[in-house]
């Protein structure tokens, strides 16, 4: 070969090395030497936590498994702008799917924002619309909404969950910890729509959704006790009003209904009300349960023993206690009563000689062990305590509280504070802790059973069979608007006077009654409580009727043959 | 004239290498194993990125029948909630009960 070539290729040869040498170096550099600075800084621009599709909150169900709060699914449309390819095509396309003008959607587009929202929350049927249009750089992504397919029914017991999945009163807001799902988050390398790149391999964890809640409630129970509640309210001109349908044997709640009321799934609707409608009355509002009271009173003389059913005292028709006089209602006087009539004519006066005879240490006593004063547990957002003073409180008890709380005045309680001091009569005497949720049912399906325990033994089982036929003659001889046809109910009647400042509302009333049956068994206790009804201020005349109307219905709902009937039935 | 630069250009004067059966095997071999192990590491990658992407297809495709499911469940609830009973009943000409009779066992058997 000649020289010129040779030095030519001899040139390009060791360029060519060069250059490999070069790119093997640098690669060395990259790959070995450098090669932690590059990962790091690969991972610093791509690694991201992000969340694994979000699981649905957990749902609720009656007692039968019928679902009272479930999830729905609806979208949102977002846009990646910078994969978005023709911007005026695809806003033309969304916009009446989408019911917003072109022009708007295509603004969005075009904008130098890496990521936009378009629209959110469509339904069901538009995101899918959207998404089968295979728009590239358009997202749609599903969303849970919580849904209650039952409307209105127990909304104050169920409370509702916000757009954002945040629970909020009664159960959703108790039990909201519970109720929200697990959410997973996955940390690694993610591309630029934040997707997991695909060929790093991670272990994922499914995310796990919230817990399911079982309640104790029956919503065919419910749905009627709601008819009754409407129905009584309307006819008593009432304001509003509670009612409360409980097993006595069991404490276990099997309705739970106050008006006024709303709709859970629009309780947006709702913000415009003054007072709002959220909290449930049943437990966070509280009111002088008046006569109803007495039931108490009297259970806790006779379970110690200084009076019996036919101890007989004298009535002249008022009483003096701390310097305050206490008369009977309907001014009964210039009789001897027997303890058994201070229940049947509800008389102020025969109760307030029963708790001076306790004295305030025992007359208090009982009052806490029934549960007044303190919150039950039951499981429900904002319940609240009550109001109960007790001697220790020099500031606020006088002597003459010990008379007037006798007969359910000067003390507040919840209607629920109120049917489980009476249920403790109708259970023997024995207090159980009120509940709504039944069973959690954990994502793995473990079921957690609530288990019941007695909190106090009140007043002994013979002190409460002995009151409980108090109750019964009290129903029969003095309240004929609550006896059921072929039934032995127990009931004590409540008209509760208001308190407004400076003394009580002269007018006004709250009008309450509760009964249990059938006896000698109870296996259904009521609390119907009317606010401020028209037609009458008694509870004998207002919530007495719809107790009995209920309770009829209820027992034959729940299977109660009447006494001394052994089953087999036909309807009309 | 360097020992590489001549070795070179003895290769350009037409295969006149100095190279050993034994040494062109251990090449061969060498270029047989290198091929081999990246041969090796793309099917890996390839599987791997295949696999991952089944993966989140059934992911995706996991949640998606989750989101149905729980839909499907809400519409079957309002479809049979006591308020939609209660009127299909009514269209079907059912009324509400309004006495109940028990009858003693005695009267029946």
């Amino acid at each position: 070969m000649a020289e010129g070539p040779r030095r030519r290729l001899r040139l390009v040869s060791t360029l060519l090395i060069g250059i490999v040498v070069v790119i093997v170096a640098q690669l060395a550099q990259v790959q070995i030497v450098d090669h932690h600075f590059y990962k790091d800084w690969l991972e610093e621009q791509l690694k991201r936590p992000i969340a694994i599709a979000e699981p649905p909150r957990g749902v609720i169900r009656d007692r039968n498994g019928n679902l009272l709060a479930g999830n729905g699914v609806m979208y949102s449309i977002e846009a990646d702008t910078a994969y978005v390819v023709d911007a005026l095509t695809a806003a033309a396309t969304m916009g009446p799917l989408l019911h917003m003008p072109a022009a708007r959607i295509e603004q969005l587009l075009r904008s130098e924002a890496p990521w936009v929202q378009i629209v959110s929350p469509v339904s069901k049927e538009v995101g899918e619309q959207i998404m089968a249009l295979e728009i590239r750089g358009i997202t749609v992504k599903p969303l849970w909404v919580r849904e209650y397919p039952e409307g209105r029914l127990a909304s104050h017991a169920i409370g509702f969950c916000n757009v954002e999945g945040a629970g909020f009163y009664g159960v959703e807001g108790f039990y909201d910890a519970l109720l929200q799902p697990k959410q997973v988050e996955w940390e690694g390398l993610v591309d630029p729509a934040s997707e997991q790149i695909p060929w790093v391999m991670a272990a994922v964890a499914l995310p796990q959704p919230g817990a399911e809640l079982v309640l104790t409630l029956d919503r065919t129970i419910q749905s009627l006790v709601e008819e009754e509640l409407a129905r009584s309210v309307q006819e008593c001109q009432a304001e509003g009003g509670t009612i409360i349908v409980m097993d006595p044997r069991t404490f276990e709640i099997l309705a739970l209904v106050s008006l006024p009321s709303y709709d859970p799934g629009r309780y947006n609707d709702f913000y415009v009300l003054d007072p709002l409608p959220f909290e449930d009355p049943a437990v966070s509002q509280q009111y002088e349960p008046g006569s109803v009271f007495k039931v108490l009173t009297v259970a806790a003389a006779l379970d110690t023993g200084l009076v019996t059913p036919e101890t007989t005292y004298y009535d002249q028709g008022w009483i003096e206690v701390g310097g305050l006089v206490v008369r009977n209602a309907f001014r009964e006087a210039d009789h001897e009563h027997t303890v058994t009539d201070i229940l049947i004519h509800s008389l102020n006066v025969g109760t307030v000689w029963l708790s001076t005879q306790m004295g305030p240490d025992i007359f208090y006593r009982y009052v806490l062990a029934f549960g007044i004063g303190r919150p039950t547990g039951v499981g429900l957002a904002g319940e609240v305590a009550g109001q109960l003073w007790l001697p220790e409180d020099y500031e606020r008890w006088h002597d003459s509280n010990l008379g007037t709380n006798a007969f359910g005045q000067g003390l507040a309680v919840t209607p629920l504070q109120m049917i489980v001091a009476v249920a403790t009569v109708a259970n023997d005497g024995a207090r159980l802790r009120p509940h709504i949720v039944g069973q959690r049912i954990a994502p793995d399906d473990t079921v957690s059973t609530f288990r019941q325990a007695v909190e106090a033994q009140v007043i002994s089982p013979q002190t409460a069979r002995m009151v409980t036929e108090m109750m019964v003659r009290t129903v029969e001889e003095g309240v004929p608007q609550a006896r059921v046809e072929g039934y032995r109910v127990a009931g004590k009647t409540g008209t509760a006077q208001i308190p407004i400042p400076g003394g009580y509302d002269k007018e006004e009333t709250i009008a309450s009654f509760v009964g249990f049956g059938p006896v000698p068994d109870p296996q259904l206790i009521i609390l119907v409580k009317l606010d401020r009804p028209k037609t009458s201020p008694w509870g004998s005349k207002t919530a007495a009727p719809a107790f009995q109307r209920l309770a009829a219905r209820l027992f034959v709902v729940l299977g109660i043959p009447p006494d001394g009937t052994q089953v087999a039935e036909i309807a009309r | 004239m360097s020992d590489f630069v001549q070795w070179v250009t003895h290769g350009v004067k037409r295969g006149r290498f100095e190279v050993g059966s034994r040494t062109a095997l251990y090449f061969f071999a060498l270029v047989v194993v290198l091929t081999l192990t990246a041969a090796l590491y793309l099917m890996l990658v390839s599987q791997t990125a295949a696999r991952g992407r089944h993966i989140q297809q059934l992911q995706a495709e996991l949640f998606r029948f989750q989101r149905e499911n729980e839909q499907l469940e809400v519409e079957i609830a309002r479809e049979s909630s006591i308020h939609r009973l209660w009127e299909r009943a009514i269209e079907l000409g059912f009324a509400a009960a309004e006495r109940l009779e028990f009858l003693p066992l005695a009267d029946v058997y």
